[in-house]
């Protein structure tokens, strides 16, 4: 599909542009590419917004919760006058604002095993801004069978990490996290922790777009707030992974 | 405990005195790592669950115990 920038968004994207990685071709296939979000909380709030300002032609949100008050301390894409509104009506509003270039669409739905594959559709890439272990488990399944990356970012606290899962290249999400655990319930978490960790995984999107090297591939980056340390750990498929390994015999 | 059965590793950056042979399970036992989900490095890699028993510790090594982040 042939992409054309107008006038107004080469002006808008112009200090991306003018970066030499990316310039217009660049710009053109950020245009071009579709990216999911799993999540409108602290992490999809920020991740929406950076990559819809990026240019990101066209971006898919899922969130099933209304806006609730103890949100606001992180969630900044709702804003105090949209509580008790879906998240998903909140944040489309925000986001089709701040860029109308881009086609958004948000959906207040509970993502489960049933209707994953429809709502992923054919995005390029998931980024993940779910708070549980079994959203994952059902992105990582999708990402493996339909060959889509998925960047990882979990936050609690002062730290978060995040990764990149390139199906049939990296480790998978159950390579690395191949256990059940016990939900916690509300966990406790200041804004600028999903803040971070949201941003680098837009960096990877956009990185993973433009086929810029550096990626975290095959890399877990782990953020402590309170060392204000990033530290990385280089993670390998897991042989005895029985998710990924399917995939690998082609079952 | 003589010194020949000890090796010294840094673990979460600080250095300790462990018993020489041990394993990674040996050291989440001895340091009560409860958490289920809890992720280890050696020297910056990650070490496989099912490889906990078998992994043994060396002198000098570093491990770090990191509970994994899944909130949003």
């Amino acid at each position: 599909m042939n992409v054309i920038l107008t006038k107004e968004e080469l002006e808008r994207y112009k200090r991306q542009i003018i970066i030499p990685s990316i310039g217009k071709d660049g710009q053109e296939k950020l245009k071009k590419s579709k990216v999911f979000v799993a999540g409108f909380g602290g992490l999809g709030s920020i991740s929406a917004q950076y990559l819809v300002a990026a240019g990101v032609g066209s971006i898919k949100v899922i969130d099933k919760d209304v806006v609730d008050i103890s949100n606001l301390n992180r969630q900044i894409i709702h804003w105090t006058c949209d509580l008790g509104k879906k998240k998903a009506e909140s944040g489309l509003y925000k986001l089709k604002n701040l860029n109308p270039h881009c086609n958004i669409e948000a959906i207040s739905v509970e993502l489960d095993e049933t209707n994953v594959y429809g709502i992923i559709g054919d995005s390029h890439i998931i980024v993940d801004a779910t708070d549980n272990l079994e959203t994952r488990r059902v992105l990582n399944r999708v990402s493996l069978e339909k060959s889509i990356p998925f960047i990882y970012g979990g936050v609690d606290g002062f730290s978060g990490m995040v990764t990149t899962f390139v199906p049939h290249e990296t480790p998978c999400f159950d390579c690395l996290f191949p256990f059940d655990i016990k939900k916690k319930g509300a966990i406790g978490v200041v804004g600028p922790t999903p803040g971070i960790i949201a941003s680098i995984q837009v960096m990877e999107a956009i990185k993973l777009i433009l086929g810029i090297e550096g990626t975290l591939k095959g890399r877990l980056l782990y953020f402590s707030g309170i060392d204000m340390l990033f530290r990385e750990v280089k993670v390998e498929k897991n042989p005895e992974c029985p998710v990924c390994s399917r995939y690998r015999a082609g079952l | 405990m003589a010194a020949r059965d000890k090796i010294e590793v840094v673990i979460n950056g600080v250095r300790e005195v462990v018993p020489k042979d041990i394993t990674i399970a040996g050291l989440i036992e001895i340091y009560n790592e409860r958490d289920g989900g809890l992720i280890v490095e050696q020297n910056n890699r990650y070490v496989f669950p099912q490889r906990y028993g078998s992994t043994i510790v060396k002198q000098g090594d570093r491990i770090e115990f990191i509970n994994p982040d899944f909130g949003g």
